[in-house]
């Protein structure tokens, strides 16, 4: 079953902060696309009358690998020129994950965005909350699994055929 | 329109309104919007009332004929008169029907006195307010503070009546009966109306493209220009909008029966917006025109109708429609000889209430507040033992700052902690042969870091002066991270808790990036944090840590404080008359505490 191996994030974009295009603050159009791997991400609509300070408030669900370290968040605005990135946030996933505050907790988070050139530019406001199956709510820290456990992607196809898999016990061989 | 700013891009964003209802947006805006009108959110009015039960029976030949005063005591210990009640006649288990409305304030303690007299028969001819009270038969006083009412489930407090002091030591105790106050926050300030506003046939006034329209609701006032309350975004060409929802609050707006006007402007960035239409609506008639899914016609007054190529038929339907919802009858007929109705309809799509759940609502929810200490052992605050040292404990019993800063933080703070059992932490000093320590149990425990009460506090503090030697450097890091980790265990274990941590301090902390690094992390719990700076350093740098003065708290990896949780300020003597320095630093706990539950959309339990 591949949801053992994944997470499902309820993320909601919630806003951005003084966005800029080469020091300018950017007019309309900007849209902010979540990313938990190369295969898995989603975008929000464009926003059209913020200006520099979108709001999206927009839910949008994803799946994440168990073992992901980092989520990418990228700020991107549609341009006459096309859809150019105003600014990127790495988000570790340990600042929803682990830790005491029960899985579900839904978290209030807020982030620096950089530029391709690794200058500040912005902040983007978000929420997570870890979606937790009906019967495994109970908190992964009270059973004693250590958080971000070597576990497996899972095997899955992604057209041409590509398997790509991932050693199950990798991480801890001496436990099992 | 003046109200309107000019600028493009915040000008067509919408505004106002009562609150964001939306539990994901920190509602920053809101709380401007709050304090710019002078309420925090934490100023509730509140209606006193009273019983009581087993009075003493102080007449011969009937029962008692019993009245209560109440007073507020002053800090001066002087009492002020709030107000009486009237006299009940011949009961010895009286509820009274007089009820007092005072302002709840979170940040003082409110000490109310209630005197309870037999007002004997020859006076009952007179206003009670011209009652001389020492010719009045004593039955008893109680005391007790506006906060322990508060945070009761029930909101009511039973108090047993005693003695004036005077006469206590001479009598034997006696029962002189119980009193009652129950307290009642005034319900209508938490109503949210919620609206989907929309119009259809609006008139072309741009040159090239359609028009941008956008609403204004304002409430009519007396003789004067209405006051807007709120507007909606500018939505670009379109003659038939749908706006976002917008919010009003019932407090805002008077009433729901208060007269409104709904004004439509086309939007032009010059600020010059013109009027495309009008109508004059009570929240109660715009829940009508919702159930009845029919629009209503705008019109004009015919001074602004300079626009010919709608000309509108008055018919026999659209007057009595009119006259329908037009409360004035008179005021009505007045407007139809200098109005031109419109084509224009407005649409209500959506009419909900809500009420707002208000900090009094979490108290009495069961939602407490949790008291932490955590006190400065630097070097820097001289050798406590000599009377220069911030730490010098003075034989006469004159509070140190440090004494002082405990007290009048903990005196408020301690009725919203039921059990009263605070964590108190010290930091920068060396224990008895260890190293430096940057978080170290007050109490000199290793294992639990609890004391009990504020006296417990102070008694830990001057224990922990004599077993410790003062070190350096100030570190915040691993206090606030202490603290952080107690406030998520609590949620770990179900808990409604919210968390308050002391830190008071005589300097400019070294780790100013890790004590961002934790402020950070802890913006995402239930936790605020106070800093009270004593002694003369220059707390420039604390300043930073306060995010009302300046950028938003961002950590070395980039992820930035999701609200403001800090509070600085430094401790310095305060003049008589001048707002108290903890009045200040404990104001915008009420506000940090609902912006945390809000945005979560946590209830308060169902008392």
């Amino acid at each position: 079953m591949a949801s053992t191996f994944l997470r499902t994030l309820e993320i909601t974009v919630i806003s951005g902060e003084d966005l800029r295009n080469d020091r300018r603050p950017i007019k309309k159009n900007a849209f902010a696309v979540v990313r938990t791997d190369s295969y898995n991400s989603r975008r929000t609509d464009m926003d059209t009358d913020g200006g520099s300070y979108p709001k999206w408030n927009q839910k949008l669900v994803v799946d994440m690998s168990m073992h992901a370290q980092f989520i990418t968040l990228e700020v991107q605005c549609k341009t006459s020129l096309g859809d150019k990135t105003v600014g990127t946030a790495r988000i570790p996933v340990s600042d929803f994950v682990g830790g005491y505050v029960p899985e579900s907790y839904l978290h209030f988070l807020s982030y620096r965005l950089r530029d391709h050139k690794g200058e500040r530019n912005g902040i983007v406001n978000i929420s997570v909350r870890v979606k937790v199956p009906e019967y495994a709510s109970c908190s992964r820290t009270e059973l004693g699994i250590p958080l971000g456990m070597g576990v497996a992607l899972g095997q899955r196809n992604f057209g041409g055929g590509i398997v790509t898999g991932v050693p199950v016990l990798c991480n801890y061989p001496g436990k099992y | 329109m003046g109200n309107c700013c000019s600028d493009e891009a915040g000008g067509r964003a919408a505004m106002g309104g009562a609150s964001s209802q939306n539990p994901n947006v920190p509602n920053e805006a809101i709380d401007h919007f709050l304090k710019s009108r002078g309420y925090h959110g934490l100023f509730s009015q509140i209606e006193l009332s009273y019983s009581a039960a087993d009075l003493r029976d102080r007449d011969v030949l009937s029962k008692s004929d019993p009245m209560l005063v109440v007073y507020k005591k002053g800090r001066d210990g002087l009492l002020e008169e709030l107000g009486r009640t009237e006299v009940i006649l011949n009961s010895l288990n009286p509820t009274w029907i007089a009820k007092h409305t005072i302002t709840y304030h979170f940040e003082i303690v409110q000490t109310l006195v209630f005197h309870v007299y037999d007002v004997d028969t020859q006076f009952h001819n007179v206003e009670v307010k011209m009652l001389k009270l020492d010719e009045q038969q004593f039955l008893g006083e109680a005391t007790c503070a506006l906060s322990e009412i508060v945070t009761k489930s029930n909101r009511s407090l039973t108090l047993d009546l005693v003695h004036r002091e005077e006469s206590a030591r001479s009598t034997r105790p006696r029962n002189l009966g119980k009193l009652t106050v129950h307290a009642e926050e005034s319900l209508s300030s938490k109503t949210t109306t919620e609206m989907i506003l929309r119009c259809s046939d609006l008139e072309y006034k741009d040159l090239f493209s359609k028009s941008d329209p956008f609403l204004i609701i304002s409430k009519e006032v007396e003789n004067g220009t209405p006051i807007p309350v709120c507007k909606t975004e500018v939505i670009k060409n379109d003659l038939k909008p749908t706006w976002k929802r917008v919010f009003l609050n019932i407090q805002q707006v008077g009433s729901k029966d208060s007269p409104l006007v709904i004004e439509c402007f086309n939007f032009n960035s010059n600020g010059k917006h013109d009027l495309m239409g009008k109508i004059h609506k009570s929240l109660a008639d715009l829940e009508k025109l919702h159930s009845s899914g029919q629009g209503e016609n705008l019109f004009l007054p015919t001074l602004v109708g300079h626009d010919y190529h709608n000309k509108v038929l008055l018919c026999i339907s659209s007057i009595l429609r009119i006259l329908n919802y037009i409360k004035f009858f008179a005021f009505s007929l007045r407007l139809l000889n200098i109005m031109q109705i419109l084509k224009s309809q407005l649409f209500v799509e959506k009419f909900s209430q809500s009420v707002e759940h208000t900090f009094l609502d979490y108290l009495a929810g069961g939602c407490e507040l949790n008291f932490m200490v955590a006190i400065d052992f630097t070097a820097s605050n001289g050798n406590p033992r000599l009377p220069d040292s911030l730490h010098y404990i003075d034989p006469s019993g004159r509070p140190n700052a440090y004494q002082r800063a405990i007290i009048e933080v903990g005196e408020v703070l301690q009725f919203y902690d039921s059990d009263k059992r605070f964590p108190a932490w010290g930091f920068g000093a060396r224990p008895i042969d260890g190293p430096v320590s940057h978080c170290f149990n007050l109490n000199g425990s290793s294992h639990y870091c609890e004391v009990e009460g504020i006296q417990g506090i102070m008694m830990a503090y001057t224990s922990a002066l004599l077993n410790v030697s003062l070190a350096g450097p100030t570190l915040f890091g691993p206090v606030i991270s202490n603290a952080a980790l107690i406030a998520s265990q609590s949620l770990a274990n179900g808990g409604r808790k919210y968390y308050v941590l002391l830190i008071i301090t005589d300097g400019v902390v070294t780790d100013l990036q890790e004590t961002k690094d934790a402020l950070v992390k802890a913006s995402d719990l239930p936790l605020s944090i106070l800093i009270v700076g004593v002694g003369g350093a220059d707390f420039k740098e604390m300043e930073i840590l306060d995010a009302d003065k300046g950028e938003r708290l961002e950590s070395s990896t980039g992820r930035v404080a999701s609200r403001d949780i800090v509070q600085f300020v430094p401790f310095r003597e305060v003049q008589s008359g001048e707002i108290s320095v903890v009045q200040a630093l404990l104001a915008e706990l009420p506000t940090q505490f609902l912006t945390y539950m809000r945005t979560r959309d946590i209830q308060p339990l169902s008392s």
